[in-house]
């Protein structure tokens, strides 16, 4: 898929149609790394998204 | 010579010698033996064995019978052991000489107010052997309190993975930077260089694997900002035994092995972001080049620096490769004190980016309670890998259970999802899903019907169950259960709960 190089972060829609993740891929070809980062506020990688937003930057918004 | 003989005289109250040879007194018994005699210098003489001189000394060469002595003994000589019985009297012992080898000094108690120095091996009996190589007990316990202050048995060690055993996200990461590499250790930094990490089997001895860094891309000119640098993090709730924060803080002691062709001054730190912010930093050299070397910190603990009782980061544990000058111009901390960027690195001279020909080693990590850095506690690849399963977890991977590999059992939510439920070792919060992506990588199969995909989202993950799905694909049958797994060999599902 072509994936969003800017922004990194694309949000995510549970089955229930709530956004509780958030993922971000890196790669230049296949295989790509997809990383899905659930709202957990312990969770580091969530804790990067955050830092990620609070810079002023913005997520993809989810399908 | 006058005679007089009767057989008592009494009355004389003066006798006076004449003068010349005659200036003497003797006495003698009936056979004409001499028995008592005062000579011209006053001398009295009691037969030839006692003495009695004017000056006051006295002689004699038999027996001396006396009830009491009284006055100076200093120069009594040959007194027989045998003889000396009783108490002796709280006297200095400064100038005994020549006690025997053995068997001569024979106490209950050895009560020794200042340092006692053996020059010697010390036995305890038969058992016991005190030497200056160490203590040796054979056939008996040894019973004590604590050993180093802490701890006798395993667990000594607070990091995991130390001997860099572990590298579930593989052995190998080309041009790498803000990743974890191998387990539980993470690559970092700002600069204009490059590096991979590697786990090597170049190792002192006694180990058999360790962190590498290679540069390939050189920064010969760090800017006073950038950085490279290695870390590690230590969970809070397992530093609770330092009891950082109140008055009995404990002292911690750090011990690694580094080798490196680039010698010179190199700087590690320790950051603590609880509550304080507060940092301790040292440097240390690489003396040998392409030499094992083995370097111990210790610091004492911090009585105002509480750690907070949960899952977040406790320790930030750093070694660093090259630094600016915005972290090396300050001073170097052995105490905590609260975190200043330019005592971070204060010190550090070497530059490990500054040539593509360039490479650090790290093996052998520990952290442990205690004042003295102790022998490196080994723990077995499994042990070390159930532990690195707390922070990072191969649910399934392709490259090695095969293209077919199986993830779950799973059913169709309808037509177009796909889930199945996965269940994990308890990790340290709920993982983020790391996976491979690809064209049809995933896919759901049963005997009517199938479906591909290319990655899976996820839900309602917590740190030990979580549901994989995929909720755009198309041909499945409602309520019909299927074997999720992969289906290409480069597929996998990783679960990260890394702080």
């Amino acid at each position: 898929m072509a994936y969003p190089t800017n922004p990194i972060y694309k949000l995510l829609k549970n089955p229930d149609g709530v956004v509780d993740c958030v993922q971000t891929q890196i790669g230049d070809s296949e295989p790509y790394k997809l990383t899905v980062i659930p709202f957990m506020e312990d969770n580091k990688d969530y804790q990067d998204y955050l830092a990620w937003v609070a810079e002023g930057n913005t997520a993809e918004a989810a399908d | 010579m006058t005679v007089i003989n009767p057989s008592s005289i009494s009355g004389i109250t003066s006798i006076t010698m004449p003068s010349g040879d005659g200036n003497v007194l003797t006495i003698h018994t009936n056979d004409g033996v001499e028995r008592f005699r005062i000579d011209s210098s006053g001398n009295v003489k009691v037969g030839s064995a006692c003495t009695i001189s004017q000056d006051g000394d006295v002689f004699f060469t038999g027996v001396t019978t006396a009830t009491t002595y009284a006055g100076s003994g200093a120069n009594l000589t040959n007194l027989p052991a045998a003889n000396l019985t009783g108490t002796l009297p709280a006297i200095s012992g400064a100038n005994l000489t020549g006690i025997a080898a053995t068997d001569n000094v024979r106490t209950g108690i050895l009560d020794v107010a200042g340092v006692s120095t053996f020059r010697n091996t010390m036995n305890v009996g038969a058992a016991v052997t005190i030497s200056e190589s160490g203590i040796e007990a054979s056939g008996i316990g040894i019973t004590v309190a604590n050993i180093n202050g802490t701890q006798i048995g395993g667990r000594r060690n607070f990091i995991i993975n130390g001997a860099m055993q572990v590298a579930q996200r593989g052995t190998s990461f080309a041009t790498v930077n803000n990743e974890y590499t191998l387990d539980r250790f993470r690559i970092q930094g700002s600069h204009n260089g490059a590096v991979t990490v590697t786990q090597s089997t170049t190792s002192p001895d006694g180990f058999s694997k360790s962190f590498k860094i290679d540069v390939t891309t050189a920064d010969t000119s760090i800017a006073s900002s950038q950085y490279s640098q290695l870390t590690y993090k230590v969970e809070a709730q397992d530093l609770q035994n330092l009891a950082y924060g109140t008055s009995a803080a404990k002292t911690i002691s750090v011990s690694f092995y580094v080798r490196s062709n680039v010698t010179g001054t190199y700087t590690f730190a320790i950051q603590q972001s609880d509550n304080s912010g507060k940092q301790v930093s040292q440097t240390y050299t690489i003396d040998s080049a392409d030499t094992w070397e083995r370097k111990t910190f210790t610091f004492a603990g911090d009585t105002s620096g509480v750690i907070n009782d949960d899952n977040g980061k406790g320790f930030d544990i750093y070694w660093n490769f090259a630094i600016g000058s915005a972290y090396t111009t300050g001073t170097s901390r052995a105490a905590w004190t609260a975190n200043a960027d330019a005592d971070f690195a204060a010190g550090h001279t070497a530059n490990l980016l500054s040539s593509t020909s360039n490479e650090f080693y790290l093996t052998g990590v520990q952290l442990e309670v205690g004042s003295q850095a102790t022998d490196f506690e080994h723990r077995s690849h499994g042990e070390e890998l159930r532990l690195c399963h707390r922070y990072y977890y191969i649910f399934a991977d392709a490259r090695d259970d095969g293209s077919t590999g199986q993830l779950a059992t799973g059913f169709a939510y309808h037509a177009g999802q796909a889930e199945g439920t996965i269940h994990y070792p308890d990790m340290r919060t709920a993982p983020s899903l790391v996976q491979a992506t690809g064209t049809n990588y995933y896919g759901a199969y049963n005997n009517g019907s199938n479906a591909t995909w290319n990655s899976f989202s996820w839900y309602q993950p917590s740190p030990r169950v979580g549901l994989l799905y995929q909720g755009s694909t198309s041909g499945l049958t409602q309520g019909q259960g299927y074997r999720l797994q992969f289906a290409n060999d480069n597929a996998y599902i990783h679960l990260d709960a890394e702080l």
